[in-house]
C-alpha cells in the first residue's frame, strides 16, 4: 500500500486540468469552447469521482491502520530557508477527503443543470473545479505555508464565485465584502504563522507541536507566554473569518449573493469548514494555552446564539439558511474550544451533508420560481412570496423537510447525533454555555421550521396580492414574523425608527386580515378561509405555478437524502452490547491517533441512560421549537388550534404590550442583523474611506503642495528678476544709486561706531 | 571565458539600431514598427543566449566583464559587467521593453522619433544595470531622463506638460546628489580618481563621510524608487503617460532606484548602511500603508495603480533594510515581480483607456459584459498584485516578511510593528484594487453606447497580457527561477555586514 500513498500528491492536483483547459480555451478559442458547452461538465465531474474514489480508499485504509503518512519535497533551494511542500494523509485528512469529493461531485451534477442556461456555464465549471482543487490542496497540506496558500486560493474561488453574476451591484460589493473580510482574518494567520516561525523555526506540524510544546512545558518567562498566546490567537483569527465566526461573520450572509450551488458546497459544506479544519489541525497547539481554548469556546457559542437569532427574521431563503450555517459552525467552534475533538469534527460532516441538501432544496426551489416572478434574487428567494409549494415540487419538498429535521436534531438522521455529543459534552463543560447551547438547539429548530413552513406550507403567497387590492404595497411586505406582527404594526408601535421603510410598506394582506377577524370576532374567521380559499380556486388558472425542476437536480438531493438519513451512523456506537473490547464507532476507530496526541481519556463506555435522558431532553427543546413555529407560521386558514394559542395570547392586555415590545425588539435585531453590519458599514468602511480622503488631501495639498510651491516660487522669482534684467538703463541706474547709498549708509555707520570706540 | 563582448554589444545595438531609423524611407509606420520590435526581439535573443551560455549562476563575481580605457585624462573606463544582482533587472528589461514596443503599436505620431526613443531607452537601461564603474553609472542613469522626458511630453496626456516638467525637476535635481556622491567616492583617498565599484566596495571611510556620502546617493535613489516623501511626481508622471512608456516606467525604472540602493548604498556604503536601514525600514512600513490608504483616495485608474507601485515598492524598502538574507532575496524578487504585475496592470488600464475614454473610476462600470477577455486579464493581474498565492508577488511579500522575521539586526518589539505595519497594507491593497475592479467592471451601467464601439482584447493585446502573466504565474509556482540568479550574490553582499 506505500505506493498508494506514494503518489498521492497527485490527488489534489488530478483536478485541475479542467479549468486550466477551459481558461485557456476561453481566452484564446472563445467561439469553439463555448460550442462544447455541456460537454465540458463530464470530465470535470470524471476527474472528480477518480479522486473520490483514491480518497474512498484512502479512507478504509486509515480505519484499518490508523496512520499519518507524509511526505515532503523542496520547493526552494534557498540555503537558510528551505521551504517545503508535501502532503499529509491522516484521519482528519482522509474524512475531508470524502466529504469534499462526494459533496463536491453532486454539486457538480447538480449545477450542470442548475447553470445550463446561464451566459457563463463554462466559467463556472472553471471556478468550481479550480475550488476543488484548491479546498483538496488545502487539506491535504503539510506545513502552515502551504496551508495559507490553499487558504488564500479558495478565499479568492470564493469572491469569483459569489461575484459571478458580475452585472448586479450587490454582487460586487458582497463579493469585495467577502475578500477583504478574509483578509483581514488571513491577515492574522499570517502574523501567526510568522510568529511561530519565529518561535520554533518550523512550519510542519509534527515539528511544530513538539517544539511548542517543549516551549511551553520548559519556558515559564511572562513575555514569552503572552507572545505565544498572542500567536495562537492570531492564528485563530484566520479560522474566525473563515467560518465566519462572531466579528468577522458578515461576508458569509451576503455571500448568498452567488448562485446556489456554490453556496450549497463552497459557503455551508467545504470552505467555511476550512476554519474547524485548521482549528481542528492546531488542536494539539491550542490545547496546551487554557486561554486560548476559552476563547474558541466563547466565540463559538456567541456565534451559535447570534446566529441563531439573525436567522429569525430573514426573508431571503438562502440568507436564512446562511445564518444557520453560521449558528452551526458555532457549534463546531465551540466543540472544539471545549476539547471534544471527535464532536466536531462529527458535526461537520453531519452538518455538511444536511446543511449542502438544504441548499440544493433551496436552490431547487429557487429555480422553479425564477420562472413565475422572475430572475432577481430579491423575488425568486424571497420566502414571502413561496408558500404552499408542497403541491408543486413534491420530491423537493420531501428532501427539504428532511434536511430541515436532520438540522433540528431529530432523532434518527444525521446531525442529530453529532449535536446531541455537543450538547452533552457541553453540560459538562460550563453550565452557562449548556444552557445557551441547548437552548440555541431550540432557536434552531424554530427558525428552521419558519424556513420550511413559509416555503412549503399554505398557497402560493405571491397571488395573494390580488386580494386585497393593493399591488404596490403589498409585493415585498408580507410580514414574516408571523401574524402579531402585522398587528403590532396597526398600532405603529416603532421602538426603533431604523427600518422604517420597511414598515411604511408593510400594509400586507395579513394587515387586511387581521383588521377584519378583530372586528368581527370569532365567528367570522372560520368564514374567512372558505372565503381565502374559494377565490383561490376561482383565480388558479390564471396563473402558471412552479414546476418540479428536472432531474439532474434531483439526483443530487436524493443522494444527499440518504447521506443525511445514514452518515449519522459513523459516529454511533452499534455494538454496544456485543463485546466489550468493540465499543468502538468507525468515527472513534478513525481517531485514535489523533486523540492520543491530545492526551484525551475518550469516554470508552457511554452510558446508554444518560445518553436516552440527555437526547431526550435535547430532543423535547427542538420538539418544541417546532412546535412554537408552526403556531406561528402555519397557515391560518388550515390551523384553528393555532388560532387559539394566538387568541390565548392576544387576551392578556397590558402584558401583550409588553410581549409585542419584546418581539419587535427582538425582530428588528434580527433583520438588521443585529446592527453588526451597520456598525462595521459606519465604524471601519467609513473610516477608511476618511481615511483615504484625508491621505489623498494630504498628499496632493502637503508634500505635492511644497513641491508646487517651490516651482511656483522660483517661477515668480525669475520672473520678477527678469523685471529686474528689464535691459532698462535708468533702472540700472537707478538701482546703482540705491546700492551706493545703502553702502554709505553701512560704512559710515561702521565707521561713526569705530571712531566712537 | 569568451573574448566578444557580449554586454558592449547588447548596450550598443539598440541606441545604434534605433538611430538607423531616422535615414529610412519614407515608407509608413509599419516598417519602423516591425523593425522596432524585430531589434527589441533579437536584442532580447541575443541577451538570453549570452547569459545562458556564459554566466555561472553560482558565482558570485562579477562575469562578462569588459574594460576599456576611455578617456585616459581621469582614468575613466567603459567597464560593464554582471552579477546576480543585475541579471535579473537586465532580463526584465529586455522582456518588458520588447512587450512595451509591441503596445506602442497603435502610435502613429512621430513614430520615428517615438521608436527611437524606446530603443535609447532600453539601451540606458541596460547599459545602468550592466555598468561597473560609478561614472559610467551616473552618464546612463542620465541618459535615461532624456527619453522619458520627451516621451511623456510629446506622447502625452492632456497634463502632460506639467508632469513632464516635474519628472525631469525631480529627477534630474536628484541626480545632482548622485553626482556629487560619486565624486566624492571617486576623489576620496586617492589622488586620481576611481569610479570602479569593485575598489570602491572595499574602501572604507570616515563615518561622518560615509553618511554624507549615503544621504547624496538615497535622495538620487529614493526619487527614483519612490521613498515617501519624494514620490509625487509619479502618480502624475504614470497619469499623463502613454501606456507603454508606463510599462517602462513602472516595470523598469522604479526599480533602478532599488537596484542602485543595494548596488551603492547597501554594497559600497555598508556601516552607513547599517545605521540607516533602521530608519528606512520604519519608512518603507509607513509607506506601505500610506500610500495603499491614498490609492484608495485615487479617482484616476492610472493614479491609483501607480499609487499602488508606490506601496509595493515599500516591500522593496523593508527587505534591503532588513539587512538579512531572505529580506534582500525578498527584495530583489519583489523588484522582478512587481517589474511584470506593474507593467501589465498599466498596460490594460491602457487598454481599456483605448476603448472607453474615460479616466476616472467613477464614470465607468459594466465593462466586464462587453469585453470579457480584458476583464479576466484585469482581474488576474490584480488578484497577482493583492498578493495571492501562487502568483509570484505572493512570494516576493512572504520572503520580505520573513526576512523581518529572521533579521538579526532588529528586536522583538520592533520587529513585531514592522512586520504589522506592513501586513496592514495587505488588507489595504485588496480594497483598493477590487474596488477597481468593482467599479470598472461589475454593475450594469451601459457607458454612452451611441458613440462607444468595444472591441474585446485583440491577438496583439492577449498576446502582451498573456506574455507578461506566465512569468508572474511561473515565478509564484517556483520561484527558484529568479533566487537561483541572486542566491549567492545576495550572501556575497550580506558578508559585509556583520554584527557582533
Amino acid at each position: 500500500m506505500e505506493h498508494t500513498y506514494q503518489y498521492l500528491w497527485i490527488l489534489s492536483f488530478v483536478t485541475l486540468p479542467v479549468p486550466m483547459l477551459i481558461g485557456i480555451g476561453l481566452l484564446l478559442f472563445p467561439v469553439s469552447t463555448k460550442k462544447l458547452h455541456r460537454i465540458w461538465a463530464f470530465p470535470s465531474v470524471l476527474l472528480l469521482s477518480i479522486v473520490m474514489v483514491f480518497s474512498t480508499d484512502l479512507f478504509i485504509q486509515q480505519i484499518n491502520s490508523s496512520s499519518i503518512y507524509q511526505y515532503v519535497w523542496s520547493w526552494t533551494i534557498n540555503n537558510d530557508f528551505s521551504l517545503e511542500f508535501g502532503y499529509l494523509i491522516d484521519p482528519l485528512t482522509s474524512i475531508l477527503l470524502i466529504l469534499i469529493t462526494t459533496v463536491g461531485i453532486l454539486v457538480l451534477v447538480y449545477s450542470d443543470s442548475y447553470m445550463s442556461h446561464d451566459q457563463g456555464y463554462l466559467r463556472f465549471f472553471v471556478y468550481m473545479s479550480f475550488f476543488n482543487t484548491s479546498m483538496l490542496g488545502l487539506v491535504t497540506s503539510s506545513n502552515l505555508i502551504q496551508i495559507y496558500i490553499f487558504w488564500e486560493l479558495v478565499g479568492m474561488c470564493s469572491y469569483l464565485l459569489i461575484g459571478f453574476w458580475f452585472t448586479r451591484p450587490s454582487v460586487s460589493n458582497a463579493c469585495q465584502k467577502a475578500f477583504v473580510t478574509n483578509r483581514v482574518g488571513d491577515f492574522g494567520l499570517l502574523l501567526g504563522i510568522l510568529g511561530l516561525y519565529w518561535l520554533t523555526g518550523s512550519f510542519e506540524f509534527q515539528d511544530l507541536f513538539e517544539i511548542f510544546n517543549n516551549l511551553i512545558s520548559n519556558n515559564d518567562n511572562e513575555v514569552h507566554f503572552l507572545f505565544v498566546t498572542l500567536c495562537a490567537f492570531l492564528l485563530f483569527s484566520g479560522a474566525i473569518a473563515k467560518s465566519a465566526q462572531f466579528p468577522l461573520h458578515v461576508w458569509l450572509p451576503d455571500a448568498m449573493e452567488g448562485p446556489t450551488p456554490i453556496s450549497a458546497l463552497i459557503h455551508a459544506a467545504t470552505m467555511v469548514a476550512a476554519g474547524i479544519f485548521l482549528v481542528a489541525r492546531l488542536l494539539p497547539l491550542f490545547v496546551v494555552i487554557p486561554y486560548i481554548m476559552k476563547l474558541i469556546a466563547l466565540i463559538g457559542i456567541i456565534t451559535v446564539l447570534l446566529g441563531a437569532t439573525l436567522a429569525f427574521a430573514q426573508k431571503d431563503i438562502k440568507r436564512g439558511l446562511a445564518y444557520s450555517t453560521m449558528s452551526q459552525l458555532g457549534y463546531m467552534m465551540l466543540a472544539l474550544g471545549m476539547g471534544s475533538y471527535r464532536a466536531a469534527l462529527f458535526h461537520l460532516i453531519t452538518h455538511a451533508y444536511s446543511k449542502a441538501l438544504l441548499f440544493l432544496g433551496s436552490g431547487s426551489i429557487i429555480h422553479s420560481m425564477e420562472g413565475i416572478v422572475g430572475y432577481s434574487p430579491d423575488k425568486s428567494q424571497n420566502m414571502v412570496l413561496m408558500g404552499g409549494l408542497t403541491k408543486h415540487v413534491p420530491i423537493t419538498k420531501i428532501a427539504f423537510l428532511l434536511g430541515t429535521l436532520s438540522l433540528c436534531g431529530i432523532p434518527p438522521l444525521a446531525c442529530f447525533w453529532s449535536k446531541d455529543e455537543i450538547l452533552n459534552d457541553s453540560l459538562s463543560y460550563s453550565p452557562i454555555f449548556a444552557i445557551i447551547a441547548f437552548s440555541t438547539a431550540g432557536l434552531t429548530a424554530f427558525y428552521m421550521f419558519r424556513v420550511y413552513l413559509l416555503t412549503f406550507e399554505g398557497h402560493l403567497n405571491i397571488y395573494f396580492q390580488n386580494y386585497n387590492g393593493k399591488k404596490n404595497s403589498a409585493f415585498y411586505s408580507i410580514s414574516l414574523w408571523g401574524k402579531q406582527r402585522s398587528k403590532m404594526l396597526k398600532r405603529k408601535m416603532r421602538l426603533l425608527p431604523l427600518l422604517t421603510i420597511n414598515n411604511n410598506e408593510r400594509a400586507s394582506f395579513f394587515c387586511f386580515f387581521w383588521k377584519k377577524i378583530y372586528q368581527t370576532g370569532g365567528t367570522v374567521r372560520r368564514m374567512t378561509c372558505p372565503f381565502i380559499t374559494i377565490n383561490h380556486f376561482g383565480t388558479k388558472r390564471i396563473f402558471s405555478y412552479p414546476q418540479e425542476s428536472d432531474n439532474t437536480i434531483l439526483f443530487p438531493m436524493l443522494v444527499l437524502v440518504l447521506f443525511t438519513l445514514f452518515i449519522g451512523a459513523i459516529g454511533i456506537p452499534f455494538n454496544q452490547f456485543n463485546q466489550e473490547e468493540m465499543n468502538l464507532d468507525i468515527l472513534s476507530k478513525l481517531l485514535i491517533p489523533t486523540l492520543s496526541l491530545l492526551h484525551q481519556n475518550q469516554n470508552e463506555s457511554v452510558d446508554w441512560y444518560e445518553f436516552v435522558t440527555n437526547s431526550t431532553f435535547s430532543v423535547s427543546i427542538a420538539y418544541l421549537g417546532i412546535f412554537i413555529a408552526s403556531s406561528l407560521y402555519k397557515p391560518i386558514y388550515s390551523s384553528l388550534q393555532n388560532l387559539k394559542f394566538l387568541n390565548l395570547v392576544a387576551k392578556k392586555g397590558p402584558k401583550r404590550i409588553l410581549w409585542d415590545k419584546i418581539i419587535n425588539v427582538i425582530y428588528d435585531w434580527s433583520y438588521n442583523r443585529g446592527y453588526i453590519d451597520v456598525f462595521y458599514a459606519i465604524s471601519l468602511t467609513e473610516g477608511i474611506r476618511r481615511l483615504a480622503e484625508l491621505t489623498s488631501f494630504f498628499d496632493r495639498r502637503v508634500i505635492d503642495g511644497i513641491t508646487n510651491g517651490v516651482g511656483f516660487t522660483s517661477f515668480f522669482a525669475g520672473e520678477g528678476i527678469k523685471y529686474v534684467g528689464g535691459g532698462r538703463i535708468s533702472f540700472y541706474l537707478l538701482l546703482y544709486l540705491f546700492y551706493v547709498l545703502i553702502f554709505l549708509l553701512i560704512s559710515s555707520s561702521i565707521f561713526s561706531s569705530f571712531s566712537f570706540l | 571565458m569568451n573574448s566578444f563582448p557580449w554586454l558592449t554589444v547588447l548596450v550598443v545595438l539598440p541606441i545604434f539600431a534605433g538611430s538607423l531609423i531616422f535615414v529610412f524611407p519614407h515608407r509608413g509606420n509599419k516598417v519602423i514598427r516591425w523593425y522596432t520590435i524585430l531589434i527589441c526581439v533579437l536584442e532580447l535573443l541575443l541577451m538570453t543566449y549570452a547569459f545562458s551560455y556564459y554566466f555561472q549562476l553560482d558565482d558570485p563575481l562579477i562575469q562578462l566583464t569588459e574594460s576599456y580605457q576611455w578617456i585616459n585624462f581621469f582614468d575613466f573606463y567603459w567597464r560593464l559587467g554582471i552579477d546576480g544582482l543585475s541579471i535579473g533587472p537586465i532580463l526584465l528589461t529586455g522582456f518588458i521593453t520588447t512587450l512595451a514596443t509591441l503596445a506602442a503599436r497603435p502610435i502613429t505620431r512621430d513614430s520615428r522619433l517615438f521608436h527611437f526613443l524606446m530603443l535609447a531607452m532600453y539601451s540606458g537601461q541596460i547599459g545602468l544595470f550592466s555598468s561597473q564603474n560609478l561614472l559610467l553609472f551616473f552618464i546612463m542613469w542620465e541618459l535615461e531622463l532624456i527619453p522619458v522626458y520627451l516621451l511623456l511630453a510629446m506622447w502625452g496626456g492632456k497634463q502632460r506638460l506639467y508632469s513632464a516638467t516635474k519628472f525631469i525637476l525631480y529627477t534630474a535635481g536628484s541626480s545632482v546628489f548622485l553626482l556629487m556622491g560619486a565624486l566624492g567616492i571617486a576623489f576620496y583617498a586617492s589622488n586620481e580618481p576611481t569610479f570602479n565599484f569593485e575598489t570602491s566596495a572595499n574602501q572604507s571611510y570616515p563615518v561622518t563621510l560615509e553618511i554624507l556620502f549615503y544621504i547624496g546617493f538615497l535622495i538620487a535613489f529614493a526619487v527614483k524608487s519612490p521613498i515617501i516623501p519624494l514620490h509625487t511626481w509619479l502618480p502624475d508622471t504614470h497619469g499623463e503617460a502613454h501606456y507603454s512608456t508606463c510599462m517602462l516606467l513602472a516595470g523598469i525604472l522604479l526599480k533602478m532606484g532599488a537596484y542602485g540602493l543595494v548596488r551603492i548604498n547597501m554594497e559600497l556604503l555598508s556601516h552607513a548602511h547599517s545605521i540607516f536601514s533602521s530608519w528606512l525600514i520604519i519608512v518603507g512600513a509607513i509607506q506601505i500603508i500610506y500610500a495603499a490608504s491614498t490609492s484608495s483616495g485615487q479617482k484616476n485608474l492610472k493614479k491609483r495603480i501607480a499609487y499602488s507601485s508606490v506601496s509595493h515598492m515599500g516591500f522593496t524598502i523593508i527587505g534591503i533594510c532588513s539587512i538579512s538574507d531572505m529580506g534582500l532575496n525578498g527584495a530583489i524578487l519583489q523588484i522582478i515581480s512587481h517589474g511584470f504585475i506593474g507593467a501589465g496592470l498599466f498596460f490594460l488600464s491602457g487598454t481599456s483607456y483605448d476603448r472607453i475614454r474615460l479616466v476616472y473610476l467613477d464614470e465607468m462600470g459594466g465593462m466586464a459584459t462587453l469585453m470579457p477577455k480584458i476583464f479576466m486579464m484585469f482581474s488576474i493581474l490584480s488578484l497577482a498584485s493583492l498578493a495571492l498565492p501562487g502568483m509570484s508577488g505572493f512570494f516576493a511579500e512572504l520572503v520580505v516578511f520573513f526576512g523581518i522575521i529572521t533579521a538579526k539586526k532588529y528586536f522583538l518589539m520592533p520587529k513585531i510593528l514592522i512586520t504589522f505595519g506592513a501586513a496592514v497594507g495587505t488588507i489595504l491593497t485588496p480594497i483598493y484594487l477590487l474596488s477597481m475592479l468593482r467599479q470598472m467592471f461589475y454593475g450594469y451601467k451601459l457607458l454612452n453606447a451611441t458613440n462607444s464601439y468595444f472591441f474585446d482584447s485583440g491577438p496583439r493585446e492577449l498576446f502582451v497580457s498573456i506574455a507578461i502573466l506566465l512569468p508572474v504565474i511561473s515565478i509564484g509556482i517556483y520561484p527558484d527561477f529568479v533566487f537561483s540568479l541572486s542566491v549567492d550574490k545576495v550572501e556575497a553582499i550580506l558578508s559585509n555586514f556583520f554584527y557582533s
